[in-house]
């Protein structure tokens, strides 16, 4: 594993898998439905902080370019990314139980997935499929998903506070403070 | 080597793109038209319309038309016209796929979701924009009428939407804000407004900008560096050349809310009232003066046509103290806030040409009467997805660049109701997320071809 996958104490994960012939449409399908279908399937592994699905149908060829030949994928490309807390062997044993349903879906239409897609055989055929991280910029590589979405609340509240002390005498500002705030650590 | 100024065809350009048709005209008509025929009787109207569209040649004196058209199509309109798909396919994505498409990225959900846009915007059904000026109200129904006659004549030709827009007095929009001067000056055309309509130089100075961020077939800011001199991407010819793309909106304009949000947010603004904190919010008092020249109150006599009205630069307000870092005009036209020596804005800017719509709300009244009124929001630029929607998108409707998080521009409001308006001072004030002062109430992307371009499209060798 290399450390160019972590920054600070998040891990930056990718891994890229040929979709089966055949399963190309209805893995575009299934992905572009999760969409409409309440909370990701994601937000299952509360130690992400994001994470995506991405085809690649093929290279992009544009006229304009003027490149001397064209490329073209043999096969369509399943890429999946995600930047999370800790380390990557307990990160995938959540996604492995976790995302089971999902799992079937998605890389159990890739080439070489297991036939259960789950579990550890599950977790092996993303780790033989991952690619390492060239650079990774994490904004907040000490921050976990926890305490960025506390940070978030905090400042919410604190601009809601702001907003509403505009015009306040001293004394009336102070109490009003002190009821907001005053419980905070 | 020979000035774009002389090699610019303005024969072949369509007016009022290049240098405004001016005030003089009060009355402007946006009527979209749908094609219910085949084709070639699509095209026998169509070549009907080109003898009197007016072109950016230069009127002498005392020759200003009573009235004025220009044409502008949409991608259903090219295909309704018989342009094949291998040509409509040459144009640039965002304009295929239409405004309405894009409503998630522009921000168009909520009140402004296309799907309670006026009907006939945003459905494909709109497939060519008849834009009529005139000076005065009996010139205007004559254009009109012959407009419909013609129509009618043709046959499978009508109107789906029509917007009839009006100058308000002192050319102000309807929040009233005096609007549309500020411009982008580009090199050959406008090179005299380039003290604060073009690119600020490190030096102080100013230059006007490459015609092609503008008019498609000429140079752009890229060919200017590139060793090979390619010219920006275009549709295939001859439909590129004198060409452009055009945004056109109808924006609802929420005066009586405006108002009351201003007024009751006044009340705790320390040392100020409701013209500071109005200015505040849009970066310019409502005569035009900008806040960074003049922060404390508006110069009584300031006229923004004037040559140098608009000359200004952030460079010593970096932190926002005269002119708040989000207000409205800071955000659409950053100039060198950015840094890099304007880089990172100079490829954003659009000529605007739009219109106020409707009938004023009387002044000081601060409960809505139901009148439909707002801006007609009209630009054109050589790239909608660099141009327009990268203003829209990542100035406008989101603070990062700014260093003001997910706070959006307070005048455009906010439908998800987060961030708020930080107005820099000692000490700050803040403004809370409103219901949407301006909702959009529809919309389409067009292009306008140039002449020839509109010559080709009539008799079907468009390709």
């Amino acid at each position: 594993m290399a450390s160019s996958n972590v920054s600070g104490q998040a891990y930056a994960f990718m891994a890229m898998t040929p979709v089966m012939p055949g399963n190309e449409q209805p893995l575009a399908e299934y992905l572009r439905g999760l969409r409409g279908r309440g909370p990701s399937p994601l937000a299952k592994l509360p130690r992400t902080h994001l994470a995506r699905f991405v085809i690649v149908p093929d290279f992009h060829h544009d006229p304009t370019w003027k490149q001397p030949k064209e490329d073209h994928l043999d096969l369509n490309y399943l890429i999946f990314t995600s930047n999370f807390d800790g380390g990557l062997d307990s990160y995938l044993d959540e996604l492995c139980e976790q995302l089971a349903p999902e799992a079937k879906e998605i890389w159990g239409r890739c080439v070489g997935c297991p036939e259960s897609a789950r579990g550890a055989a599950l977790k092996a055929y993303l780790k033989h499929n991952q690619i390492d991280t060239g650079m990774f910029f994490a904004a907040y590589g000490h921050a976990t998903v926890g305490m960025v979405k506390k940070a978030l609340r905090e400042r919410e509240q604190t601009i809601a506070f702001a907003i509403r002390a505009q015009g306040m005498d001293p004394e009336t500002l102070q109490q009003a403070f002190l009821a907001e705030f005053g419980g905070a650590k | 080597m020979a000035s774009p100024a002389a090699r610019m065809d303005l024969g072949d350009i369509q007016g009022d793109i290049l240098r405004a048709y001016g005030n003089d005209y009060d009355c402007t008509t946006y009527a979209f038209v749908t094609i219910e025929c085949p084709p070639e009787q699509a095209r026998a109207w169509f070549s009907g319309l080109l003898d009197h569209v007016t072109t950016a040649a230069p009127w002498s004196a005392g020759e200003k038309p009573l009235t004025t058209l220009n044409v502008s199509v949409t991608a259903a309109g090219l295909r309704a016209l018989g342009v094949s798909d291998k040509v409509v396919d040459s144009f640039s994505r965002e304009f295929r796929e239409g405004m309405s498409s894009r409503a998630a990225l522009l921000g168009d959900v909520g009140p402004s979701d296309p799907r309670s846009w006026d009907p006939g915007l945003g459905t494909g059904d709109a497939h060519v924009l008849l834009t009529i000026n005139a000076q005065q109200t009996p010139d205007h129904q004559r254009a009109l009428g012959k407009m419909r006659d013609a129509m009618d004549e043709a046959g499978g030709i009508r109107i789906v939407f029509q917007e009839d827009t009006e100058l308000l007095p002192g050319s102000r929009e309807h929040f009233g804000y005096a609007d549309g001067f500020a411009q982008p000056a580009i090199e050959g055309s406008s090179d005299d407004k380039a003290r604060g309509g073009g690119v600020p130089l490190k030096d102080g100075g100013w230059r006007p900008l490459a015609p092609g961020e503008f008019i498609l077939g000429y140079p752009d800011e890229d060919t200017r560096v590139d060793p090979k001199r390619r010219l920006p991407n275009a549709p295939a010819a001859p439909l590129a050349r004198s060409g452009t793309y055009m945004v056109w909106r109808k924006l609802y304009q929420d005066v009586a809310l405006w108002r009351r949000v201003i007024r009751d947010a006044a009340k705790v603004y320390e040392g100020g009232d409701e013209h500071a904190l109005s200015a505040k919010v849009v970066g310019r008092w409502a005569n035009g003066a900008p806040l960074v020249k003049h922060p404390d109150e508006a110069p009584a006599d300031f006229d923004p046509r004037t040559p140098g009205g608009n000359d200004f630069r952030y460079d010593k307000d970096i932190d926002g103290m005269r002119c708040p870092l989000g207000s409205h005009i800071r955000r659409s036209n950053p100039r060198d806030a950015l840094g890099f020596e304007g880089h990172l804005s100079f490829r954003h800017r659009m000529i605007r040409r739009g219109m106020p719509y409707g009938t004023e709300l009387p002044e000081g009244a601060t409960a809505d009467d139901g009148t439909d009124r707002g801006l007609v929001f009209v630009s054109f630029q050589g790239s909608i997805s660099r141009q327009f929607e990268g203003v829209q998108v990542q100035w406008l409707n989101a603070g990062n660049i700014f260093g003001l998080g997910h706070d959006k521009d307070f005048l455009l409001g906010d439908p998800h109701g987060t961030g708020k308006m930080t107005i820099q001072g000692r000490p700050p004030f803040f403004l809370a997320p409103q219901e949407v002062f301006v909702r959009t109430r529809g919309g389409e992307y067009l292009f306008v071809p140039g002449m020839t371009a509109l010559a080709a499209l009539a008799d079907g060798t468009a390709g």
